[in-house]
């Protein structure tokens, strides 16, 4: 098929631009058109040529891909010339462009058939003088103006050429070839040719256009293709979001109706694919009637934006259970009434939160449990040495009771000795319970009793309990306390609690050091507070004042970490203030302050 | 025994102090009494049957430091310990260390006087022994160094004659110096002398 489709093995025979060899001949001494009429003409066949333009119209009825061809065909048949085609103008060398610099050769019939696919340049050549001429030319021999046709044989004796034009603009010429004198182009010829050319330019015309359909088709095509293929990516996309099951997903319409779900959803609700298909699956009967507004609201978001943004609700499963969720939907583009919406199960995170809250609490109540094992606990690090305290009077008064009953029975009782020994006796059980009576308003979970009194006093108390700590440690206290200190109101045993949790502290930071000084001062401060601070003279606080007053957090190797937390809470509890601050030259100091009696009626 | 036992207590609390005072005196028997350890060990200690009761939690040195201190300067006085709350491998120790007793207060009287009791008895013991051996070695130190050498070869149980070949003299002369050692050593048989030289050995063995 010599198909200019088809003829991708164009020839280049003849350069398409470039440096075109010039040669002396001129335009004139080529042309021989006049020539034409001069000859003897023979008489026009009609019927031959109305059979021939039947022939051509079938042909570009019936298969267009063909008609360049079947024109080749006709000129020769016609002119029965020895070579017969067609050249169009083109850019690329294969397809028409009416702006080509160059002709090629679609369709060539005859002894040049093999050249099928060759061509001429647009401003130096036969074709480009016919359309330059603008009429049909006669060349004798044109291979002596234009040497590159030189190769292209056999030679062309004559050669008939006729332009073409679409909408005004020239796009290419007919043509036919004699290779020898055996007969000479006449009138007729150039009569039939012209009335070719006018045939050349509609088959171009609707050539053009099917070429044009063709690549429309294709754009619209490749475009349909590029839909399709993203419509699948996208489909698979959606399908695997739907089939993981990894969020309820739904098709719901605004009616109340459920029209598709994925299996996460019906297993949220406990329904199945059944139940589904049956239309029973509403969301509109899966809400409980507290949780309609919700929805409500929802609808009307959706009905303004099309989307409604996720909220809580509730549905009802199939066992009547309700299932926290959280909603979201959209609208279809372009529906009223049907969307899609995911849909989460909330049930675990409920739980989760639920035992939150209950672990919050539990902590909120070992916390309490916690300050009361901690002040136990300091009990605890003192129960030694209060045994010590007990058992020395105890000691004191057994020896003087054993002594005076060993005189009694020996009847060797001097009435003087006997006394000073029951005195002793007296003074040694009264310091007893003295310190029993401290111990148990320790460990007595008492509630809160408040008193009048003077902070000197606590101090005394507390000094006096953590005496042997002081003693066994070798610190040395001293003592800065203002005489007339205005009374606070507070429990005196929570009072004694924060001061002896702070002094056993100062003496355990002062392990190691030197000297071992614990300096206690009470006095009033710049607001009229009553300020009490306990200074130590041990390793200081370094980076860590702010972790001070956290629970848990200790220092110490056998620490709870509680002491410091319960004491501010029981400081603020009296309306005061405990701050830790720095000593000089080194060492930390704890100090609280509290209102005076009278101004607060907490 | 002529001199009067003593009993040294040292506590810090002076109602325990002066408690004990009162109940050891109701049996006769004189105490000093002392603050702390240290006080005690700056003080001359009198030449007579002696037993230290000690609270275990004394401040500065405590009660079982106390102890070692003492063995470390090759002081023996037998301790009977007091304590608010002993536990046992605290007791074990003290117990192993040599002390006497190792009281709970409150303890009952007679508990302290049977302990106090045993304790001087100890230490009386203690002293006639020391007296005895330092009584030998006077003697033995009189003889002269043939007697000495002779003794020891009758207590190693050779007989005269034997004695005489190995120290290469008479059996006679050998004869001598045995009866002039048995004399100076006071020995009313050789059994006795026997006797009295095992006593030295052990004293020195004890020493080395």
């Amino acid at each position: 098929m010599n198909t200019f489709s088809s003829s991708s093995s164009s020839r280049e025979d003849v350069p398409l631009q470039g440096s075109i060899p010039q040669s002396t001949a001129s335009l004139d001494s080529i042309l021989c058109t006049e020539e034409l009429h001069r000859r003897p003409s023979r008489p026009p066949d009609y019927e031959k040529e109305n059979h021939a333009l039947v022939k051509l119209v079938s042909a570009l009825a019936d298969s267009p891909s063909t008609i360049f061809h079947t024109l080749a065909e006709t000129i020769q048949n016609i002119t029965q010339c020895d070579s017969a085609g067609l050249s169009l103008l083109t850019r690329d060398g294969k397809t028409p462009h009416v702006d080509g610099q160059r002709f090629y050769w679609p369709a060539i019939c005859g002894m040049w058939n093999p050249h099928v696919g060759g061509g001429t340049p647009r401003n130096f050549g036969p074709c480009g003088d016919v359309l330059d001429q603008n009429r049909t030319l006669l060349f004798t021999h044109f291979e002596r103006r234009y040497p590159y046709l030189m190769p292209v044989s056999p030679a062309a004796e004559e050669c008939l050429l006729v332009p073409f034009y679409v909408n005004g603009k020239a796009v290419g010429t007919i043509w036919g070839i004699m290779h020898s004198d055996r007969r000479k182009f006449d009138a007729e010829d150039d009569r039939v040719m012209a009335s070719l050319g006018k045939f050349a330019s509609s088959a171009y015309q609707a050539w053009m256009h099917i070429e044009e359909l063709k690549v429309e088709v294709a754009e619209r095509e490749k475009a349909e293709a590029e839909v399709r293929e993203l419509a699948k990516g996208l489909e698979a996309k959606i399908r695997r979001l739907v089939e993981s099951n990894i969020v309820g997903i739904i098709m719901f319409n605004l009616d109340g109706a459920i029209t598709e779900a994925n299996a996460a959803f019906l297993n949220m609700v406990q329904f199945n694919g059944d139940d589904l298909a049956s239309g029973r699956v509403r969301w509109a009967d899966l809400t409980p009637a507290e949780w309609r507004g919700s929805d409500e609201r929802a609808i009307a978001e959706i009905n303004a934006t099309g989307i409604a943004q996720p909220y809580e609700k509730e549905y009802f499963a199939k066992d009547g259970s309700r299932v926290p969720v959280i909603v979201g939907g959209a609208l279809f583009a372009g529906s009223q009434s049907e969307g899609v919406a995911f849909v989460l199960d909330l049930t675990e995170q409920k739980r989760a939160q639920q035992r939150l809250e209950e672990a919050r609490r539990s902590l909120y109540t070992t916390q309490a449990e916690l300050a009361r094992v901690a002040r136990l606990t300091t009990m605890g690090e003192l129960a030694a040495s209060i045994a010590h305290e007990v058992n020395q009077p105890l000691t004191a008064v057994t020896n003087n009771g054993s002594a005076c009953l060993r005189l009694l029975s020996n009847r060797n009782l001097d009435p003087e000795v006997l006394k000073r020994a029951l005195q002793e006796i007296v003074a040694d059980a009264t310091r007893a319970s003295a310190v029993i009576a401290q111990i148990r308003a320790f460990i007595k979970k008492t509630p809160t009793e408040m008193s009048e009194l003077d902070i000197n006093d606590v101090i005394h108390e507390v000094l006096a309990l953590a005496s042997h700590e002081l003693q066994k440690d070798q610190v040395s206290v001293d003592c800065q306390l203002t005489g007339t200190l205005p009374r606070v109101r507070a429990d005196r045993v929570q009072l004694q609690q924060v001061l002896l949790n702070l002094v056993m502290n100062g003496v355990e930071a002062m392990t190691g050091s030197q000297p071992r000084t614990l300096s206690l001062q009470s006095r009033t401060d710049e607001s009229g507070n009553v300020l009490v601070a306990v200074c130590d003279s041990g390793t200081g606080l370094g980076s860590e004042t702010d972790s001070l007053f956290t629970p848990f957090f200790t220092t110490k190797a056998d620490g709870m970490g509680m002491g410091l937390p319960i004491s501010r809470s029981l400081i603020e509890n009296h309306g005061g203030r405990l701050c830790a601050s720095a000593n000089s030259p080194h060492g930390a100091v704890f100090s609280f302050t509290l209102p005076v009696a009278g101004e607060t009626n907490s | 025994m002529t001199a009067a036992p003593l009993v040294i207590v040292i506590d810090d609390d002076p109602s325990v102090r002066s408690s004990l005072k009162f109940l050891l005196s109701t049996v006769g028997l004189q105490t000093e009494t002392f603050d702390s350890a240290n006080s005690f060990l700056h003080k001359k200690r009198p030449d007579v049957p002696s037993c230290l009761v000690l609270d275990v939690r004394l401040p500065g040195l405590s009660g079982l430091d106390f102890q070692r201190e003492l063995a470390a300067r090759n002081i023996c006085i037998p301790i009977i310990f007091l304590t608010g709350h002993g536990d046992i491998p605290m007791t074990v120790r003290a117990m192993k260390a040599g002390a006497v007793e190792f009281l709970t207060k409150p303890f009952r009287d007679q508990d302290l006087l049977d302990a106090v009791r045993i304790a001087l008895d100890r230490d009386c013991a203690r002293r006639e022994q020391e007296t005895e051996i330092a009584d030998l070695h006077r003697r033995f130190a009189s003889l002269t160094s043939r007697e000495q050498e002779v003794v020891s070869k009758v207590v190693a149980g050779m007989l005269n004659k034997q004695i005489a070949a190995e120290l290469g003299t008479a059996e006679s002369t050998v004869k001598v110096q045995r009866g002039r050692a048995m004399e100076k050593m006071q020995a009313e048989s050789l059994a006795h002398l026997i006797k009295m030289i095992q006593k030295l050995q052990l004293s020195s063995d004890k020493v080395a």
